[in-house]
């Protein structure tokens, strides 16, 4: 159910990305992902929660109940050092991927 | 570990959690929407809507929190088991004695039982190497008149059971022979395995190097081929691997290697080499092929995917009675030939699963008392750490937390023993491997693989459980009492008291089963050492001679050979007689036994023939064996070539079948009247076949009636016999030196042999009885220690009351003593049934045998009260001043 946009593993880095700000809850990952990547990312917003406990379970990230922004409790979620060493790995993979693709696109006919 | 403050386990925490946080999704989104405008209604619609299939993610959710609530409770276990290995390491060592006196106890109960085990596994639980070996069977042809359990099969009867039959994918034959082997520097005496063409695939065996036979190459026209068995490729040929497509001669023919055989069990021999029976002169003979009579090869099957032996058995036994009727003559009804069939598997372990049962049982015992013990030990430490356990509960932990480390630190001390038990079997193995190598081909098989680790392993974990459970149950309920100042006197502590008590008769009745086992086996052993042969082993000499039946086809051949042979060993210094004959005595072997008549007794229709088992001697024989000549006489230098060949008859032989009446003068024949024997003498019965078996009725042939080319010569010397084997192999060689001889042997040994199984039977089992009444002395004397240490006060008011020191002593001795006799009636009771169980290894014993019990019995007590002595002394030493004092 994972948003057909997104190519596989792409929503993972964002999460993990969206927590290098500090702590956040759920609604706030996803929001976070709405708002930098000007909604040109269409995902269902379910799919965020399998992909949280996912990360979770990988140890990638930490949950911790606290009290939010509007006075309710709620499931704050953390990068753990794993999650962020796997962060700093995706990131370069990511840049390799996107410069060799573009460099592809961008020659010209010899 | 780091914990959320809100951990929540169990499903229903895990459920309520991602509940609430899909609905603070929902909330957040709803109040987002608003304020963009939206009616809370709608806004509560929109954020739904983007939020997808709530029910799937919910339950994806669910998933994922599972399977992290199970992993971190593994984790958990795991760190808190850790901790009790760590924590219980450092209370062991801190216990050194205990420690080192469990882990010994131990290793020796779990060593014992691991190097059974994989005797038993190698030899009886393993399915055959063989790729067939579950569907193998073997046929047998008993003859029942003369007690053979195999009498073997004519060629002709095997074409006509692979015809006949219908449970059989195939059926093999097979046979072997002694060749020679030329075509390196010396010549080889090799035993061949002669075979069908289908042999191997029969058994579903397939070549290491090359091939093994083709269908069609055990024709009369195939060209001379044979396999190498592993074995003999490695000893005889240095492994050498370009051997396939070498040649050798044999029989006059050159024979091509197609193959080596994997390292496999041979059975029933081990052969050197295999050969098709196209090239095995003998069995292509004219009188072989052409009669039904001619007995001489084995026959096995391969039963088809789903026949069982119930089958096989049924489908032989119709073929057979069919050829009884069809071929009376070839099934004579004085011979009454049977038919059997048995699982191969199950036939060539024949002789070895009630010895290795028994032993088994043994080593099972031994760690039965050696658990014993260590409970026991356990039990006296827990009383002593009764404070400590109290303590530890009021301090919060569980009672189950408290059973667990009890059971971890039981489990530690199992498993470390049992590693050390390895070491023990390790040790153990060699010993039973040859052992094991007196009964059966699979001997070779054993070893000690994964399955036999995990056995170790299993046995190991298993005993540490159940010791770490017996203190765990007993363990107390009330903690106050425990902390009380004086715990020795709490109920608790006599409850422990009495089941260390029985748990020391426990340990009695076993050892004393044990010890009975062993005793029974060593008398048994006496009487079979005890049994006199009939003849003087001392000083004899033995080999075979397995002349090469090509080059020695007649009569006056063997003889000659034979004759020139003792002549000239006669002459060799230190040599007093030779003999030749077709066995020397305790050889194994099978009787050879022929039916007979009587001149003047006319066998009834119907009647069994009588049989004598036929032994051929040359004329210095007797003298030279030292047997005893009852009345006639035995052969003379003169006796040759006369009409009526002198026979002598042993005395079972003149008891058996002339009773009162006398032998000498009677007129025997073997071919119902073609050729007649005339006895002459009556000599002394021998242990033919070794001391446990009954002489039969025999009649010993004078040499120059036989033709058998497999002869066995005897030369008995006047200092060790050893010394004249150069002299037979220089005389052999110079008379023939294409002529091996084999199993060199000083009669001493053999007789030392043929009780070889017995006697390392009855060391294993007195072995491990010893092993048992050890631990058990040990057990005893650390039980009455500890009582003493506990009565050290009650001990001193006794003393200071006026005791005196026999009578504090007696006190002691008593209190052991009478846990011994409890154990003693025990171990009687079930001794009484248990060596029924060994009755078939007992010579001239009966297993109720009442002065091994006896003796057992006094053995046990006089064990007993020693081990109780240096308790009861330091009882006798307590100051009274000092016990009253510090208690």
């Amino acid at each position: 159910m994972a948003g057909s946009d997104l190519y596989t593993g792409t929503l993972d880095v964002l999460i993990l990305k969206a927590l290098t700000w500090g702590p956040m809850h759920g609604y706030g990952v996803g929001k976070w992902i709405r708002d930098t990547t000007r909604e040109a990312l269409q995902v269902q917003e379910g799919a965020l929660y399998p992909a949280l406990h996912r990360l979770e379970r990988r140890g990638l990230l930490e949950d911790e109940w606290g009290v939010s922004e509007t006075g309710r409790e709620a499931k704050y979620y953390k990068l753990t050092s794993a999650g962020r060493k796997q962060l700093q790995a995706e990131v370069l993979r990511w840049t390799r991927y996107t410069l060799a693709v573009s460099a592809a696109l961008n020659a010209s006919p010899a | 570990m780091k914990r959320a403050f809100h951990l929540s386990t169990g499903r229903r925490g895990i459920t309520r959690d991602v509940e609430r946080e899909l609905a603070f999704h929902i909330e957040m989104r709803t109040r987002e929407l608003v304020a963009l405008g939206r009616s809370q209604a709608d806004a509560r619609r929109e954020a739904v809507a983007v939020f997808g299939d709530m029910t799937a993610v919910r339950a994806e959710c669910l998933t994922e929190q599972g399977h992290r609530t199970r992993k971190r409770a593994r984790t958990e276990f795991m760190h808190t088991l850790w901790q009790d290995v760590r924590f219980t390491a450092r209370t062991l060592r801190r216990a050194p004695a205990f420690t080192i006196a469990s882990l010994l106890t131990l290793a020796l109960g779990i060593g014992a039982t691991t190097a059974i085990f994989s005797v038993i596994d190698g030899v009886l639980l393993r399915p055959l190497p063989y790729a067939y070996g579950d569907r193998l069977v073997h046929v047998a042809q008993p003859a029942n008149a003369g007690g053979i359990p195999d009498v073997g099969f004519s060629p002709t009867e095997v074409m006509d059971y692979e015809s006949q039959t219908r449970s059989f994918d195939a059926l093999a034959e097979y046979h072997t022979m002694a060749f020679t082997l030329l075509g390196r520097d010396d010549p080889l005496r090799v035993q061949t395995g002669v075979v069908s063409a289908g042999f191997f695939d029969v058994l579903g065996v397939k070549a290491l190097l090359g091939r093994t036979f083709r269908p069609g190459e055990d024709q009369p026209a195939a060209a001379p081929v044979i396999v190498l068995s592993y074995e003999f490729w490695q000893r005889a040929l240095g492994g050498d691997p370009n051997i396939v497509g070498k040649t050798f001669t044999m029989n006059d023919r050159v024979h091509t290697v197609i193959g080596v055989l994997p390292f496999l069990p041979q059975d029933p021999d081990h052969n050197d080499i295999y050969m098709p029976v196209s090239s095995c002169p003998f069995r292509i003979s004219a009188h072989v092929v052409g009669s039904r009579t001619a007995r001489m090869v084995t026959l096995l099957g391969r039963l088809k995917p789903g026949a069982t032996l119930t089958q096989a058995t049924a489908d032989v036994s119709n073929v057979a009675a069919r050829l009884h009727r069809e071929f009376p003559d070839a099934y004579r009804a004085n011979d009454r030939l049977g038919i059997a069939a048995a699982m191969y598997r199950d036939e060539i372990t024949r002789g070895a699963r009630p010895t290795l049962l028994v032993l088994l049982a043994t080593a099972a015992f031994v760690l039965l008392i050696a658990c014993a013990n260590v409970a026991n030990l356990t039990l006296a430490r827990e009383l002593r750490r009764e404070r400590e356990m109290a303590l530890r509960a009021v301090l919060g932990a569980g009672r189950r937390r408290i059973a667990r480390q009890l059971v971890t630190e039981s489990t530690l001390l199992a498993v470390v023993g049992g590693a050390l038990g390895l070491a023990v079997a390790w040790g153990l193995l060699g010993v039973l491997k040859s052992f094991t190598a007196l009964f059966t081909p699979r001997a070779a098989e054993i070893g000690m693989d994964g399955r036999v680790l995990a056995f170790a392993f299993a046995v190991s974990a298993l005993t540490g459980i159940c010791l770490g459970l017996v203190p765990a149950i007993t363990s107390r309920r009330d903690l106050a009492s425990g902390l009380k100042e004086d715990g020795n006197a709490s109920t608790l502590g006599g409850a422990r008291m009495r089941l260390r008590g029985a748990l020391i008769s426990a340990q009695v009745s076993i050892a004393f089963m044990l010890l009975v086992g062993a005793g029974l086996m060593l008398r048994s052993f006496v009487n079979l050492e005890r049994v006199d042969p009939g003849f003087d082993p001392a000083n004899v000499l033995t080999a075979r001679l397995d002349l090469d039946w090509v080059k020695y086809r007649t009569g006056p051949l063997i003889r000659n050979f034979e004759e020139a042979l003792v002549d000239r060993m006669s002459a060799r210094p230190g040599v007093t007689a030779v003999a030749v004959s077709n066995a020397s005595p305790m050889n194994e072997g099978q009787p050879n036994n022929a039916p007979f008549r009587i001149d003047g007794r006319p066998l009834d229709a119907g009647q069994t023939a009588p049989t004598l088992d036929v032994r051929i001697g040359s004329t210095d024989y007797f003298r030279l064996l030292g047997i005893a000549l009852v009345s006639g006489r035995t052969f003379a230098a003169t006796d040759r070539d006369t009409l009526n060949e002198p026979v002598v008859v042993n005395q079972t032989a003149a008891r058996r079948y002339w009773g009162a009446a006398n032998p000498i003068g009677a007129r025997l024949t073997f071919d119902d009247g073609k050729h007649w024997v005339t006895v002459v003498g009556i000599v002394g019965d021998v242990s033919q076949y070794g001391p446990a078996q009954p002489e039969m009725p025999a009649l010993y042939a004078p040499f120059t009636l036989s033709t058998t080319s497999d002869m066995r010569i005897l030369v008995r010397t006047r200092g060790e016999p050893a010394f004249v084997s150069r002299d037979l192999h220089a005389i052999v060689h110079d008379l023939d030196p294409a002529q091996p001889v084999t199993e060199v042997q000083t009669l001493a040994k053999l007789r030392g042999d043929a009780v070889a199984t017995p006697r390392i039977t009855m060391l294993l089992i007195g072995a491990f009885a010893v092993v048992a009444l050890v631990i058990t002395a040990a057990g005893l004397a650390g039980v009455i220690a500890f009582t003493v240490s506990r009565r050290t006060r009650e001990i001193g008011i006794r003393i200071a009351l006026g005791a005196q020191p026999g009578g504090v002593r007696g006190m002691v001795l008593r209190q052991g003593l009478r846990l011994v006799a409890v154990g003693l009636v025990i171990g009687a009771v079930a001794a009484l049934f248990l060596t029924r169980l060994l009755s078939r290894f007992l010579f001239h014993v009966d297993a109720t045998d009442p002065i091994t019990f006896l003796g057992v019995a006094a053995l046990f007590c006089g064990i007993a009260a020693l081990a109780c002595l240096v308790p009861a002394r330091r009882a006798t030493r307590v100051d009274p001043m000092i016990a009253l004092r510090d208690a």
